[in-house]
């Protein structure tokens, strides 16, 4: 069997999830709505992670966030180093990881993604002098709560394409 | 590995912070990134299309009428502008102050705002290719909009007003007070920095931009005071300004040239190929087809 099939579908939805994070809402809809957005990309990067470990590479992760970077303007090289960190936590613990139940990965995955945007937040603080807010975290609580339902859809394509 | 990402990103994030260096590198990201951005806003131009096709005959008279009043209004606004500018003009003159100069513009459409509610950012369709360039001024129909902050080849992204790293200098127009007004973060709100209890403010008041940072135009509008307060024993007085443009809901913003610089190139040679095209295509092939 080819060892290195469906690259294209890891990137296609990496692609979907930074696409994701940047379609905006209406403008009629209330501001405070923003907070809510899932943390896409991480989401999708720790799904292959941990079901394809050997595919996601850090230097990938880091471009990845790189881009992401751009799109959502925030200070280069920011979304880069934290992917990279959960990429590489991840990478550290995935056989146990695939043993989780799905709420289980999600509850692990709010505790990740909270800190991933604790982080993102305090450099922007230190960087930017952005002010700081703890509503940053509902967009991790939102995402952590959409979990399951990522994780059908990915294992769904994962199988379906054969992804190894 | 990981340790020299970390160290990678942390060098781009002080270079970044620190000097200008980066912006190249940015712009070429977001080259590659910015079919993303439109995919992300079709969306928006689908709904805008399906809009106009499904709107009725009935609506459109309505809409037709409307803007020919409108029409009507500004015109007649336009004709007290032209002789109040040569009056403008003429006293100017008689003072021995420069003319004032009138700056060209280009219309570009909103196709994407900054994902997070914290940060106040806009995406424009026009960048480097249509000759943005980083700070330039950026306006919407009812006052000055923001600024751009990083350009690439096909979309530029506007930094608006009321972030809370933008500060501008303006003038009261009325009493020709001047000061800073500066964002806070709040969509609908900006500050006046460094106000002393004394000055001539009032509520209702329309600030201007003073053009001194020599970065904004000078003479179009901010914002109207929506509050003026002075503590008892406080040394400055918070005042507090409404933007007079939309920043929340302008779908289509201008962004301004200075004069000295010509009109933007990019749109006059799609007009001249059309017309050239037909005739080229005619002519090149004959020579072609003497030769041998």
């Amino acid at each position: 069997m080819n060892p290195a099939q469906g690259g294209w579908v890891i990137l296609l939805t990496v692609v979907l999830a930074m696409l994701a994070s940047i379609v905006h809402l209406p403008e009629s809809w209330p501001a405070w709505l923003g907070w809510w957005r899932p943390v896409w990309v991480p989401l999708v990067l720790f799904f292959w992670v941990v079901e394809v470990p050997h595919r996601v590479g850090l230097i990938a992760a880091w471009i990845v966030g790189l881009a992401l970077d751009v799109l959502v303007a925030d200070p280069l090289g920011i979304n880069g180093a934290l992917l990279a960190c959960l990429t590489f936590f991840t990478w550290r613990f995935y056989e146990r990881l695939r043993m989780f139940a799905v709420l289980q990965q999600g509850l692990l995955l709010l505790v990740l993604l909270s800190v991933y945007e604790l982080l993102r937040s305090l450099v922007l603080a230190w960087v930017r002098g952005d002010a700081f807010s703890w509503a940053v975290l509902l967009g991790p609580l939102f995402s952590a709560f959409l979990w399951p339902f990522v994780y059908m859809f990915l294992q769904r394509l994962r199988t379906g394409f054969r992804v190894a | 590995m990981l340790l020299a990402l970390l160290m990678v990103s942390s060098a781009l994030l002080t270079l970044e912070s620190t000097t200008r260096l980066l912006d190249p590198l940015r712009s070429f990201v977001g080259t590659l990134v910015s079919p993303l951005r439109f995919v992300a806003e079709t969306p928006y131009f689908i709904g805008g299309e399906v809009d106009e096709v499904l709107t009725d005959r009935e609506q459109l008279q309505q809409q037709n009428s409307a803007l020919n009043q409108r029409v009507l209004e500004l015109s007649q606004v336009t004709q007290q502008f032209l002789a109040l500018r040569q009056e403008n003009e003429r006293l100017r003159g008689l003072l021995g102050s420069r003319r004032r100069i009138p700056h060209d513009v280009l219309v570009a459409e909103l196709i994407g705002i900054a994902p997070r509610p914290n940060s106040l950012q806009i995406v424009i369709d026009k960048g480097t290719s249509a000759g943005a360039y980083i700070g330039q001024a950026v306006l919407d129909s009812q006052g000055l909009f923001g600024q751009v902050v990083s350009v690439d080849r096909f979309t530029s992204h506007v930094l608006l007003l009321s972030d809370h790293m933008h500060a501008l200098p303006v003038e009261v127009n009325r009493s020709g007070v001047r000061g800073i007004a500066a964002g806070i973060g709040e969509r609908n709100q900006l500050r006046l920095e460094d106000v002393p209890t004394t000055a001539d403010i009032r509520e209702g008041d329309l600030v201007v931009s003073s053009g001194l940072g020599g970065r904004f135009p000078q003479g179009y509008p901010v914002g109207r005071v929506s509050s003026m307060q002075v503590e008892p024993g406080a040394a400055l007085a918070s005042v507090l300004l409404e933007p007079t443009a939309h920043l929340d809901r302008s779908r289509h913003v201008l962004l301004v040239f200075p004069a000295e610089q010509p009109v933007v190139e990019a749109l006059e040679p799609s007009v001249e190929l059309t017309l050239d095209e037909p005739e080229e295509i005619l002519l090149e092939p004959q020579p072609t087809e003497e030769t041998p």
